[in-house]
């Protein structure tokens, strides 16, 4: 059997694990999207026993191995099966891709947080202090102020973040979700056919390259007002390359 | 909601401040403001009338700005108190006595920054409508209408798609007036307004100013413009080391300075 055969044969499957891979990513983000602007807000503005714990929980997440925290979950939820069905959670953990989905949300939303905080730290102060001159409350400033200018200066960053957290989830697999890397590997364990690697590999760079495509899209939209600036534009482009190893979470 | 224009009321004509029974726009009372050990206001006040024009004079570290930003609480002074209109805000050992004025305070008393502080991700048009639409609740056609007589009337009109990176500073700094002038402000605190402009480009804004000021606009600016000053302002105060060194009428206090800080002063900067 060639390369092609092999696709022509288990392109159901490979699109099936596909559809998973994107499912999977795409919710860890945008939970994570969600959450991490309030814990930038509160990682530097908030009293200090809701700063440590924020602290602890983000060094965690960014030191230990994304796989590692799979297990915590996926296995460690097993440990406390009494408990959780107790408290009516055991459906939730019971399901390897809810584990998946937590540990890869948890992971982002530590991630997120940091280039949020990091972006805001960015924001022009005299474009705040006209704000606040101008009578705008707390809550306006941030929407209309900070927050605009927050994601156009943390968006290259974002999108690397999006890129090693689809790359990352392959990891998935291991707890049988079935994801792209989950599904070439059956197809691989029925075939002994190396290419489905290959196909697997071909996939995960097409998703990366349209990301990166549309991501640079809106990344033009969102700094039209510095096209014509004097050359002074430094916002660093997002590249596959840039991304460090997942190994290292 | 902000209904009364005051810079269409006719200004009085006195020229002395003390002298006219209105009550001031805006009353700072004993301003005095410490960073750390170093006491910047050593208790200055000062009243603004309708249609006075104050120019703050002097040298760098003299706290001129520093009294400027607390009019409007950017710094939070030390000790002292402020009302606009009769909304008064003291404060003691840096505490707000009421903070629920301040955002009032703040809507009332415009102000334009030496470095415009325009927000950049936003077109001109949108600057000016800003403030109008957020904070004093108009409606987005209202807003533009107001906006768009105003950049014609800074000579802007045919820059309201533009963001502000591709104006030049004058160009940034009529934006910013207009900005302030759309919030119908009761008085505009300009803080060095053509300092960081190049010299070319200080006439327009200045000229802008002027026109302000003759159509009874009460103005507090923070200069460095002696001519501007001279021929402008009703009023000039000069900030000696936190404290007000001399004040009265741009006419006195070139004609004859009363001290010799002044006259050195102006003698520096001829």
């Amino acid at each position: 059997m060639n390369a092609l055969e092999l696709i022509t044969e288990y392109w159901p499957r490979f699109l099936d694990g596909t559809l998973m891979t994107l499912k999977l990513t795409g919710m860890g983000v945008l939970i994570a999207a969600v959450v991490s602007p309030f814990f930038a807000l509160l990682r530097t503005d908030a009293p200090i026993y809701v700063r440590i714990p924020l602290r602890i929980y983000i060094s965690f997440m960014r030191g230990t191995p994304i796989l590692a925290q799979l297990f915590l979950i996926y296995y460690g939820s097993g440990q406390f099966r009494p408990v959780l069905q107790e408290w009516g959670l055991w459906g939730f953990f019971r399901d390897p891709f809810n584990c998946a989905l937590l540990a890869f949300a948890l992971n982002s939303t530590a991630y997120q947080t940091e280039i949020i905080r990091g972006a805001i730290a960015g924001v022009p102060q005299r474009e705040i202090e006209a704000a606040k001159a101008f009578g705008m409350s707390r809550f306006k400033t941030l929407q209309r102020v900070v927050f605009p200018h927050t994601y156009r200066i943390a968006w290259p960053a974002l999108g690397n973040e999006v890129i090693l957290l689809m790359k990352a989830s392959a990891l998935a697999s291991v707890v049988t979700v079935f994801d792209i890397m989950g599904r070439t590997r059956q197809v691989f364990s029925k075939t002994f056919d190396f290419s489905a690697y290959l196909w697997a590999a071909i996939i995960y760079l097409c998703i990366t390259a349209l990301f990166v495509g549309v991501w640079r899209l809106a990344e033009k939209r969102l700094g039209r007002h510095l096209e014509m600036h004097s050359g002074k534009v430094d916002t660093p482009k997002i590249t596959k390359t840039a991304a460090p190893m997942r190994g290292i979470r | 909601m902000n209904t009364e224009s005051p810079v269409k009321s006719p200004a009085p004509a006195a020229t002395s401040t003390s002298a006219t029974a209105s009550i001031p726009v805006l009353d700072a009372r004993n301003i005095k403001k410490r960073f750390g050990d170093t006491d910047v206001l050593k208790g200055v006040s000062l009243q603004a009338h309708p249609g006075d024009v104050i120019s703050i004079l002097g040298a760098s570290g003299s706290g001129k700005s520093t009294f400027l930003r607390c009019l409007n609480f950017l710094e939070t002074p030390t000790t002292g108190s402020i009302s606009v209109l009769g909304d008064e805000i003291t404060v003691r050992d840096g505490k707000l006595s009421n903070k629920d004025q301040l955002q009032t305070i703040r809507r009332r008393l415009g102000m334009v920054f030496q470095q415009f502080n325009l927000w950049t991700h936003r077109t001109v048009l949108e600057n000016v409508t800003e403030g109008p639409i957020h904070v004093l609740g108009l409606k987005r056609d209202d807003a533009c209408a107001r906006a768009i007589s105003l950049l014609e009337r800074v000579g802007l009109s045919h820059c309201s798609d533009q963001y502000p990176s591709m104006l030049s500073g004058g160009q940034q700094q009529r934006v910013a007036i207009a900005r302030a002038l759309a919030m119908e402000p009761d008085a505009i605190l300009f803080d060095e307004p053509t300092s960081a402009l190049d010299p070319e480009l200080v006439k327009d804004v200045l000229e802008v100013i002027r026109s302000l000021a003759s159509d009874g606009m009460t103005m507090i600016v923070v200069t460095h413009e002696m001519s501007f000053a001279k021929d402008v302002s009703s009023h000039v105060v000069f900030l000696h080391q936190g404290v007000i060194a001399e004040q009265g009428t741009p006419e006195q206090m070139f004609g004859a300075p009363a001290t010799d800080v002044f006259r050195q002063f102006i003698g520096e900067s001829l």
